[in-house]
């Protein structure tokens, strides 16, 4: 412990009453009083300054810690928050990024369906065209199987009606020649007369109606062809 | 009452808390602080090779991540116990309460663990109570919690 002569405590004492300074800090734990009231009274009163100061003390670095504690808390915070922040900025501009290729390549797929959509159209085109190409070309063949047929059949009644006409005439100078032979004989003419007569008309009859047939069959060739 | 005790924090207002309420339980006479783990051990490692002791602290409690050092409070504390081989009341103070942390310094010959907190008085007052034990190297490892 420490021990003061009786003059300093009185100064210390005296400076405590004028001024209101006293002793301060754990200074005043280890100073003796000597039994001397007074200044064991000055020394009880120094120390409860000093804990009342230390205990505002206390209290306000308590406060500021526990604010600092907080502020430490919340930039914590802020710090996630921002990081967070930048990560779903990283994520929209990825987004942004997926979106715009998505939207060239979708660009690109309306390109190429404007492009087929248009060769599509021409080949519709070019089909509708072939279709009337094939259309006039099955009429045309069918035009020209019809004339080819109707040909045939006038070409093949024209060769059956010379071929008639040709047996008339063959039988009519047949028939004629026995009768001129029959009569330069001098034989009996009256059943080849009668005969050569019938045949006669009726190969002149069948003439005309094989005659007329032909003349209507060319007619008939004449306005097909 | 603890002649002098030496506090290791980066915490700079920690220091004023912990002055303060050692003062009003009047744990101590003296107390000085220190901001980083290299400065403590540097002056063990002074008191350890002059064996110049007159301002060596009687008690030294150390902040278990104190930032702005080369290693951790139980760095501090393994270095003053093993390498510098001072005898001193050595403990741990900090708001971590990690039995795994706990362990380490316990090896590494922390005597106590007190838990930081806004109220830490009542730990303080109780260390105080315990304080001789540790002294006299009598009372094992506790966690003021």
């Amino acid at each position: 412990m420490i021990k003061i002569d009786s003059n300093t405590k009185k100064l210390l004492m005296d400076l405590y009453v004028t001024k209101r300074v006293g002793l301060e800090g754990n200074i005043t734990k280890l100073i003796d009083s000597d039994d001397d009231d007074d200044f064991k009274n000055y020394l009880k009163e120094c120390e409860i300054k000093d804990s009342d100061k230390r205990k505002k003390r206390l209290e306000i670095t308590k406060k500021i810690q526990s604010q600092n504690k907080e502020l430490s808390d919340l930039n914590d915070e802020n710090s996630r928050i921002l990081t967070e922040l930048n990560q779903t900025l990283d994520e929209v501009g990825q987004d942004k990024l997926t979106y715009e290729v998505q939207n060239r390549e979708l660009n690109e797929w309306k390109l190429e369906n404007i492009r087929l959509t248009e060769e599509l159209k021409h080949e519709m085109v070019k089909s509708e065209q072939a279709r009337l190409t094939a259309e006039t070309a099955k009429e045309n063949a069918e035009n020209d199987l019809d004339f080819i047929q109707k040909r045939n059949q006038t070409e093949l009644i024209s060769i059956i009606v010379k071929v008639a006409l040709w047996m008339i005439i063959g039988v009519g100078v047949v028939t004629t020649l026995v009768y001129i032979i029959t009569l330069t004989m001098g034989k009996d003419t009256q059943v080849i007369s009668a005969a050569w007569a019938n045949m006669f008309g009726i190969l002149l009859t069948n003439a005309f109606s094989i005659v007329g047939t032909i003349m209507g069959i060319k007619y008939a060739s004449k306005d097909n062809g | 009452m603890i002649d002098s005790i030496l506090l290791v924090d980066d915490e700079d207002l920690f220091h004023l808390v912990f002055e303060d309420a050692c003062s009003l339980l009047d744990i101590s006479l003296s107390l000085n602080a220190l901001n980083s783990s290299d400065e403590a051990a540097k002056l063990f490692e002074k008191w350890f090779q002059e064996g110049d002791n007159y301002d060596k602290p009687e008690c030294v409690f150390v902040d278990l991540n104190i930032i702005g050092s080369s290693f951790d409070g139980i760095e501090l504390i393994r270095k003053i116990n093993f390498e510098f081989g001072n005898h001193v009341v050595i403990g741990i103070i900090s708001s971590s309460n990690e039995a795994e942390e706990q362990a380490k310094a316990v090896q590494a010959g922390a005597q106590f663990w007190i838990i930081k907190s806004d109220d830490i008085e009542p730990r303080l007052e109780e260390f105080r109570k315990d304080y001789e034990g540790y002294k006299n190297r009598t009372l094992p490892f506790k966690v003021y919690k």
